[in-house]
């Protein structure tokens, strides 16, 4: 296991720099997710720390010893790719021994190592096998395997399960996860999907144009989301992000919205000074008001009803935008019904604009 | 009553109409794909089929074309067993593999590396330039090439044995080269020992272009995902070359040599040229079968004894073919990936 530490990474194409400065710290043993949008430069960033890429500026160290100029052989870095990047023409076995091939070790240890891998990963029926004869969540297990075998410093996965079925994906997921468990060696994991980075990973990294947007786990970025982006990225559905003015009224903090709702938001969790704001509201935190009692009220008319079993999840049109709600409660409605939604103060998320 | 009648009659007709009609369409749509294919099969059928049929047919014939048709004479066997017995043939046959084999063999061996250089060490423009530099021999008229080297090999003024000159009296390599001046003239295409030689550099020269954009188009089919596996798994530039690329262009090797194969073995042009058409030159040091087939088609008016040796050209080629597919087949043709 080794730790990763990058000093002022930057990266660019010709004229285009697609990494600006990044500065990342990834300790032994630690699993951390790179998510964002596609381009942001997570998969270069991946690329750097596995030496395949060079860094235009900036350092990269493992284990504390500086790294840019080895090999990604010399680094004992593993990588799982997206396409799996198996090689065609040898089978499973071969796949998974070929690096001990490389490697100058014996037959007899290339084959008990390979055998060990193949037991956790359960391949040893498919060892005689060529890729094409597997399924895709075979490829990606053998995948797993040959960087498994290898007895890695540092696993690098680079959207590993994004050729797979929603339901191979959940199930390939939990395998890494327990393999991670077992092996706790240290893993960077880069994926677009948020759902797998925050399942997954120890510490999330949001990336946004070849920027760091903010570090933290899972909890910390849905709770406490540093801007904007962030916001809208953690959670599903999406947070509302819906423009209003702050405004303070003694120790009372309150957001008013374009159709003039007023909200009561929490002060001391909004160091913002009045002003035009942006307010977050995540939608399963939005419930349908009960009586006439509740406070924090938004008032507006169904426009979509999207039952998904556990919740429905409603749009509501509300001064010109939409509004998206989870429901837990499975109340009965009708479209273009009048309802009223309520939040708590706590839960409201305020941004400077 | 008779209202009902005349329904039922017009249903009945209605009903045997619709049939005929169903009948016609059944008709037109098993009809219409020879008509699309009518003009190739035209032309299939007068140029390629009656040609092959008529070659066998007159294989077992004794016939001048000079004389016509009406002298054409059945002889059996008699053509077979001439050129069997032949001589020339044998030594037309040994001429083939010969040169089938040291010009093959080259073609591949420096057409793959540099393939692989051009793919993975030039992008965009440049490659393709490259690319395109290498091909120029091919798309070249055969004859005008054999024509420039027939004057490049030429004993007195060809600019080979000046090189080879010049470099005898370059320090140190002018060593490697101390025994030109005492061989002067080299006379490159009127030695029976060097007429073969000759010949292959040429073919070498010419196939290689069009084997380097095979392979070309082969390596780039390679994915970047397997490079860059194999870099993460420790290859050096060598292993990558040797353990994923090469292996990952096998159907295209397998094409390449099909395609080699049953060229070199139908070589005509270069040993033609480069012996100016005279007999397959000093004891027919170059002549080939496809070679001494024209000699004795049009220079000897026998052709029925051609079309017997065009039909032995025939079964060598398949042989060897056959052969091929046999050892390489199943790695050639293999779609894994």
């Amino acid at each position: 296991m080794a730790s990763v530490e990058l000093k002022n990474l930057s990266k660019s194409f010709g004229d285009v720099e697609v990494l600006h400065q990044l500065n990342l710290t990834v300790a032994e043993g630690e699993f951390v997710a790179l998510v964002g949008p596609s381009g942001c430069g997570k998969s270069t960033l991946l690329r750097i720390i596995a030496g395949l890429e060079e860094a235009s500026s900036g350092d990269v160290l493992m284990d504390d010893k500086w790294v840019n100029d080895l090999t990604p052989r010399e680094r004992n870095i593993a990588m799982v790719f997206q396409s799996y990047a198996l090689y065609p023409h040898m089978t499973v076995e071969e796949n998974m021994g070929f690096n001990l091939r490389i490697s100058g070790l014996s037959k007899l240890e290339i084959k008990q190592r390979v055998g060990e891998a193949a037991d956790i990963l359960d391949l040893g029926e498919l060892m005689k096998r060529k890729p094409s004869q597997l399924s895709g969540g075979q490829r990606q297990r053998v995948a797993m395997g040959r960087a498994l075998v290898r007895n890695p410093d540092t696993f690098l996965f680079d959207e590993p399960l994004s050729n797979l079925d929603a339901k191979l994906r959940v199930q390939m997921r939990e395998e890494i996860k327990r393999l991670h468990q077992k092996v706790r060696t240290t893993s960077i994991y880069v994926t677009h999907d948020q759902i797998e980075a925050m399942t997954l990973a120890d510490r999330v990294v949001i990336m946004k144009d070849g920027r760091i947007q903010q570090i933290g786990t899972p909890t910390e970025l849905y709770q406490n989301p540093a801007n904007v982006f962030v916001a809208g990225f953690i959670g599903s559905p999406s947070m509302n992000l819906l423009d209003g003015k702050l405004e303070t009224k003694g120790k009372t903090k309150k957001v008013i919205l374009s159709d003039g709702t007023k909200l009561n938001v929490r002060s001391n969790s909004c160091p913002l000074n009045d002003g035009d704001v942006i307010v977050g509201l995540r939608p399963e935190h939005l419930h349908l008001a009960k009586g006439k009692t509740e406070k924090n009220t938004l008032t507006g008319t169904v426009n979509l009803i999207e039952p998904t079993g556990a919740q429905n999840h409603l749009k509501i049109s509300m001064a010109g935008k939409s509004l998206a709600v989870a429901d837990s409660t499975l109340v009965p409605l009708a479209l273009d019904e009048t309802i009223k939604v309520c939040i708590a103060p706590e839960q409201i998320h305020v941004f400077a604009k | 009553m008779s209202t009902a009648l005349d329904q039922l009659n017009n249903a009945e007709d209605v009903a045997i109409v619709r049939t005929s009609n169903r009948k016609w369409r059944a008709r037109k749509k098993q009809f219409m794909p020879w008509l699309f294919i009518s003009p190739y099969l035209a032309l299939f059928l007068l140029f390629t089929l009656f040609p092959l049929l008529f070659t066998v047919y007159l294989s077992f014939h004794a016939w001048n074309p000079v004389a016509g048709l009406a002298n054409m004479e059945f002889v059996g066997f008699n053509n077979y067993a001439q050129e069997l017995t032949s001589p020339w043939f044998w030594k037309a046959v040994y001429n083939t593999v010969w040169l089938a084999v040291t010009t093959g063999i080259p073609q591949h061996v420096i057409a793959i590396p540099i393939a692989y250089l051009l793919v993975t060490a030039f992008k965009g423009t440049l490659r393709h330039f490259y690319t395109a530099t290498m091909f120029v021999p091919f798309i070249t008229s055969t004859v005008a090439v054999s024509l420039i080297f027939y004057s490049i090999y030429s004993g007195n003024t060809g600019i080979l044995n000046q090189w080879l000159l010049a470099l005898s009296g370059v320090p140190v390599i002018g060593a490697l080269f101390a025994w030109v001046p005492d061989a002067m003239p080299i006379r490159w295409l009127s030695k029976s020992d060097l007429i073969k030689p000759s010949i292959a550099f040429v073919v070498i020269w010419k196939y290689t272009g069009f084997n380097i954009v095979i392979y070309s188009a082969g390596f780039l089919t390679v994915s970047k995902d397997l490079y860059d596996a194999a870099k993460v798994d420790g290859c050096n530039a060598w292993q990558q070359f040797w353990h994923v690329a090469l292996p990952m262009i096998r159907p295209f090797i397998f094409f390449a040599l099909t395609l080699t194969i049953i060229g070199n073995l139908q070589l005509f042009e270069e040993p033609f040229v480069l012996t100016s058409g005279d007999s397959g030159g000093v004891a027919q040091s170059g002549l080939t079968i496809s070679y001494y087939l024209y000699l004795i088609g049009w220079e000897w008016l026998e052709m029925g004894a051609a079309a017997a040796v065009s039909l032995l050209l025939f079964i060598i080629i398949a042989a060897a073919t056959s052969l091929h597919f046999y050892f390489n087949g199943k790695k050639g043709l293999e779609g894994n990936r």
